[in-house]
């Protein structure tokens, strides 16, 4: 790693690698213009949240074209929306814990106090 | 454990308000969300009360609306928002330190992954994986290493689906802030579900 980082390795899934001298070139110059993936994740949750501007989604394009795991961290924010909104129809997997009998009765007496008045 | 978990619309509890069958039918759901998102027993067992105080006050209002616990669910949501607001109130807003190096590790310095730590890929697929109740195990653990209010954004944002304007206005803080949280959340979550389900070959048995 010499200098410049390879955003790019061998056997890299994404579109351009690095397999020729035009290619390479191109992978560092987009490399130096689109924001790092560091930033990119930020930008991603973001965008989860909010529209981002033409020119950031145009960046986030040509970041894909060069990263092999923008879009399997893209993918996984959306999973774990996903994941997320579906807690409320599995509470009862996420716990056995009731209200202790106890607790219940206290409950019920409360309403019963609470209709009457 | 695996009776379908829809919420169905109970026509009995709509046609006729008996509190006391709403403890029975309901008490034991609202609870465990409470305990989801308040952490502590007896403020969950607090919210459930309040929730059916409110219900029994306004339930003029309620019958045919909508199911019995969907509209129950939705005045517990506010009592757990309120709880929240007050708890900020009280004390200083730390959690916006939580994660600050934002897993840096996962980054060569000049902002690239690093290839070792990628994001992992995610098999099966969501789908398969949210039938699974172990899973649903494994995601609340992880949420609860959350710190608490940082947990509370995330799950207005992506379990209440509440707009982030909402959430600025209603926990009184910044939209950078808010995006900070939410950021740092879904690292954390992303990380930890990594680590102790997709990679753990563990879920296979069973």
């Amino acid at each position: 790693m010499s200098g410049e980082y390879n955003p790019s390795p061998e056997g890299n899934p994404s579109l351009l690698a690095r397999r020729n001298r035009f290619q390479t070139a191109l992978v560092k110059f987009i490399g130096r213009h689109t924001p790092k993936c560091r930033e990119v994740v930020r930008i991603l949750s973001q965008s989860m949240d909010s529209k981002l501007s033409l020119t950031m989604r145009i960046k986030l394009r040509l970041h894909y074209l060069i990263c092999a795991w923008y879009q399997r961290y893209e993918k996984q924010l959306h999973e774990l929306r996903k994941f997320a909104s579906s807690v409320p129809d599995h509470v009862d997997d996420f716990s056995a814990d009731t209200l202790s009998p106890a607790a219940r009765e206290r409950l019920k007496e409360a309403l019963r106090e609470e209709r009457r008045e | 454990m695996q009776s379908p978990k829809i919420i169905s619309p109970t026509p009995a509890a709509t046609a006729t308000v008996d509190p006391e069958r709403w403890v029975e039918e309901h008490g034991d759901y609202l609870y465990r969300y409470a305990l989801l998102r308040v952490r502590r027993p007896e403020i969950a067992e607090d919210m459930v009360q309040e929730t059916f105080f409110a219900a029994v006050r306004t339930s003029g209002s309620f019958r045919g609306k909508s199911s019995g616990r969907t509209w129950l669910c939705s005045i517990l949501k506010n009592k757990i928002c309120d709880h929240f607001r007050k708890l900020g109130r009280e004390t200083s807003f730390t959690d916006l330190e939580f994660l600050d190096d934002e897993l840096s590790h996962k980054f060569v310095p000049q902002g690239f992954w690093n290839h070792e730590h990628g994001p992992f890929e995610w098999k099966p697929e969501a789908e398969v994986v949210m039938h699974r109740a172990e899973f649903w195990e494994t995601f609340r653990n992880c949420l609860s290493k959350l710190p608490q209010r940082v947990a509370h954004v995330f799950m207005l944002r992506e379990m209440e689906g509440m707009e982030t304007e909402q959430i600025c206005r209603d926990l009184n803080i910044s939209p950078n802030n808010l995006w900070v949280m939410l950021h740092r959340a879904r690292m954390a979550l992303r990380e930890c579900l990594e680590m102790n389900w997709f990679k753990d070959p563990q879920q296979e048995s069973g």
